[in-house]
């Protein structure tokens, strides 16, 4: 893994979630999705810390953590439209989403769900001795579950290569974090357990890279957990069939803090990346979209017979 | 083949070691697994033959613990999980349905979950909410399989099979089994299948299928029945899910008559899915009646405890009233 | 006269147990007080102590044999002289012993 990852790289992977999102929206066979519009940067920014014997663990807001972690855009588009060519058959969807051999154990929807089975996967690579480390990425709604609880203590306990990042977008569906949780800063949650914590900006990928690389070398050296909280802001409803609960200033608000916004802005003006390698960049990322619903078009679904299929 | 007499404690023990040895990746999890050699002492020895690394104290957290298991065994360990009373299996249930048992199929097959979760169930005086029986609730969960010996052979035998199986097992013992002893196999091979049940007592007037400790209650039934002339078919089911469908119906086509007996609550229990399966089977006629728990909470008072339990009598009664006017 | 040892009962939830180590041989005299025998239930060990004196004759179940409740585990005597029953395990009446559950 190189020091610092190339920042075009990881304004290319916010662009792909966000066009790939976008192509989604429109196909109109699409069914009940969660889009990572707004929180790219922090399952870019995580990504960018882990390597090819990490894994990463999601909530069932799979896209945009899914496409970071590289698996092909065309087998995500195939799976989350139910088409056999994805990595689990159509059988999975967005909600459950995993390709292991990828780096993304899965995606498993029901919050708080996912973070005693990516305990247990660290736990596993704990006990391989590679230096592994896993990340799981889930909401701020997780973090009034037991669950997170329970895990937090026995990752401490155990010192387990576990990073916890909480992509923090501010609501529970219509809950907002405020009255959700009772604790101010979501990261303090470690707190009592010696963890160590950080909250950052979830709009930077930097900042969430430079965290999270903090903490997934302080894994690998095998000093145990950390906690990692991203401000971010989802810039639809929770999902493609809930009632948006903001006005439109507070959307608008939170799209002025665009993570790809600000980044190509950057490199835009410390010359990284001037208009036409920008546009390059674009052209390439919709490329790849429109091969993964091209693709996924000509997929083929299951047959009927397949929902008996894999049971036991 | 030899054999050695083993408490069931014992037998559940040496299975564990034996497999421990053979497998380096299954580990142990759970609550007073380790140097404590767990509830029932059914650990003892493994901590200090096989470490603290494959031995693991657990704090008292039931739904991480098994979520942790579950999630081991998905990235490629194998573990077998100890939850303490089977009542406190519920806090562990959403990683074992929803993650677990759904594992193998949502990803396509892409993960798969080779873990055990070995739980006691059972009431003996410790009441409402260290009591229950509720495997009948895992039997309908696509994905799991569900294993209830009666014996120490079949804790044992069944124990390694299911430590081999390549997806999610629960393992149900019973509080009343541990102190009972039995002529265990001596070899170490693997020849138990989950999905065969045993004929325990052969017979002619009517089967009796039951479970776990319940398998006693039926023997002691099906004694006291032969003076009144009644010759008792005593099935133990051993597995649950799979069911074995095949062996019950057999035996059922030839009584014509089945007593379901369990200790867990008769609505949607294990009897009444043995019941229907067993009559979708046939195409001749059979009575059916079923013993369980009466609907009430099991409590720790021994006049009420002993209330609500099945016993023999009462299966002897029931089992008197299906067969008159035969 | 001649006694029997028996498993001594009740003990909770025991139906069976495994003779553990006998602290003696035949020919041994026993006082009050005297461990003459561990068995081992599934998670204890139950240890029993002579309550009058007595000659241990004949161990009926040697260690690691098992043995139920109520049943006989050895035959004892007064004097070490008296014939032993055909049958030993009819012979005599319960020699009396103390236990305790570890």
């Amino acid at each position: 893994m190189p020091d610092r990852p190339d920042p075009v790289d990881l304004l290319r992977s916010m662009l792909l979630i966000r066009k790939f999102e976008e192509a989604l929206a429109f196909q109109p066979d699409r069914g009940f999705q969660l889009l990572s519009s707004g929180e790219e940067a922090v399952a870019v920014g995580v990504c960018a810390a882990l390597d090819d014997r990490d894994q990463l663990l999601s909530s069932g807001r799979s896209i945009g953590p899914a496409l970071a972690r590289g698996i092909e855009p065309h087998l995500v588009m195939a799976e989350l439209l139910g088409k056999i060519s994805g990595p689990n058959r159509g059988k999975g969807g967005r909600g459950h989403l995993a390709s292991p051999d990828d780096g993304f154990f899965g995606a498993h929807a029901v919050v708080g769900g996912n973070l005693s089975i990516a305990a247990g996967v660290s736990l596993a690579a704990q006990l391989e001795g590679r230096g592994a480390v896993v990340a799981c990425i889930f909401g701020d709604g997780a973090c009034g579950a037991g669950a997170l609880h329970e895990t937090l203590n026995i990752a401490a306990l155990w010192k387990l290569p576990l990073i916890f990042v909480c992509d923090n977008n501010g609501f529970s569906i219509s809950t907002p974090v405020a009255r959700g949780v009772a604790a101010e800063r979501l990261s303090d949650l470690a707190i009592p357990f010696g963890i160590p914590r950080r909250t950052v900006d979830g709009m930077d990928v930097f900042a969430v890279y430079e965290a999270a690389r903090e903490f997934a070398d302080v894994a690998r050296r095998g000093d145990g957990p950390g906690f990692l909280e991203c401000r971010s802001e989802r810039f639809a409803s929770h999902s493609t069939s809930t009632r948006e609960t903001r006005s439109n200033e507070e959307l608008a608000a939170a799209r002025e803090r665009c993570p790809i916004l600000h980044l190509g802005a950057r490199l835009e003006a410390d010359g990284t990346l001037d208009a036409a390698g920008r546009s390059a960049l674009e052209k390439d990322v919709e490329e790849l979209v429109s091969r993964a619903i091209r693709f996924s078009g000509e997929a083929p679904r299951p047959s009927p017979d397949d929902a008996l299929s894999d049971v036991v | 083949m030899s054999s050695r007499r083993l408490f069931f404690n014992e037998a559940i023990a040496r299975a564990l070691a034996e497999e421990m040895e053979r497998e380096d990746k299954l580990v142990v999890l759970g609550q007073d697994v380790g140097a404590y050699g767990g509830a029932y002492k059914e650990f003892a020895g493994l901590y200090e033959r096989f470490g603290a690394q494959r031995v693991r104290d657990t704090p008292v957290a039931e739904a991480a613990t098994i979520g942790i298991a579950l999630g081991a065994a998905a990235a490629g360990l194998r573990t077998l999980v100890s939850i303490t009373y089977m009542d406190f299996l519920i806090l562990g249930l959403e990683p074992l349905v929803n993650y677990a048992a759904k594992a193998r199929y949502k990803t396509g097959g892409a993960v798969r979950v080779p873990a055990v979760v070995k739980t006691t169930a059972g009431a003996k005086g410790q009441g409402v909410a260290h009591a229950q029986c509720i495997e009948s609730w895992l039997m309908g969960v696509p994905g799991l399989k569900v294993v209830a010996p009666s014996n120490p052979a079949d804790a044992y035998g069944l124990l390694k099979t299911s430590l081999r199986e390549e997806g999610p097992v629960v393992f149900v013992d019973h509080k009343r089994l541990f102190s009972t002893a039995g002529e265990v196999p001596e070899t170490n091979e693997v020849s138990m299948p989950l999905g065969k049940a045993a004929i325990v007592r052969p017979g002619t007037d009517v089967t009796l299928a039951a479970h776990s400790y319940a398998v006693r209650i039926a023997v002691e039934a099906a004694e006291r029945l032969e003076p009144a002339g009644v010759s008792c078919e005593v099935i133990d089911l051993r597995t649950l899910a799979p069911l074995d469908v095949e062996s019950i119906g057999e035996s059922v086509a030839r009584t014509r008559a089945l007593v379901t007996l369990e200790e867990g609550q008769p609505a949607c229990g294990v009897g009444s899915e043995v019941a229907f399966r067993v009559r979708e089977r046939l195409d001749v006629g059979i009575r059916v009646a079923r013993v369980a728990a009466r609907p009430a909470p099991v409590s720790s008072n021994a006049v009420l405890e002993a209330e609500v339990l099945p016993d023999a009598a009462r299966v002897v009664e029931t089992t008197l009233t299906l067969l008159e006017g035969r | 006269m001649i006694f029997t040892l028996v498993v001594p009962g009740p003990i909770e939830d025991v139906e069976e147990i495994r003779v553990l180590e006998w602290h003696g041989e035949p020919g041994r005299r026993f006082a009050p007080g005297d461990v003459v025998v561990e068995l081992e239930t599934h998670k204890a060990i139950v240890e029993i102590r002579a309550a009058q004196a007595g000659i241990l004759r004949r161990i009926l179940h040697p260690e690691g044999s098992w043995q139920r409740l109520g049943e006989p585990l050895a035959i004892l005597s007064d004097a070490e002289s008296e014939p032993l029953p055909a049958t030993p395990e009819l012979g005599g009446k319960e020699w009396a012993v103390e236990f305790q559950i570890t």
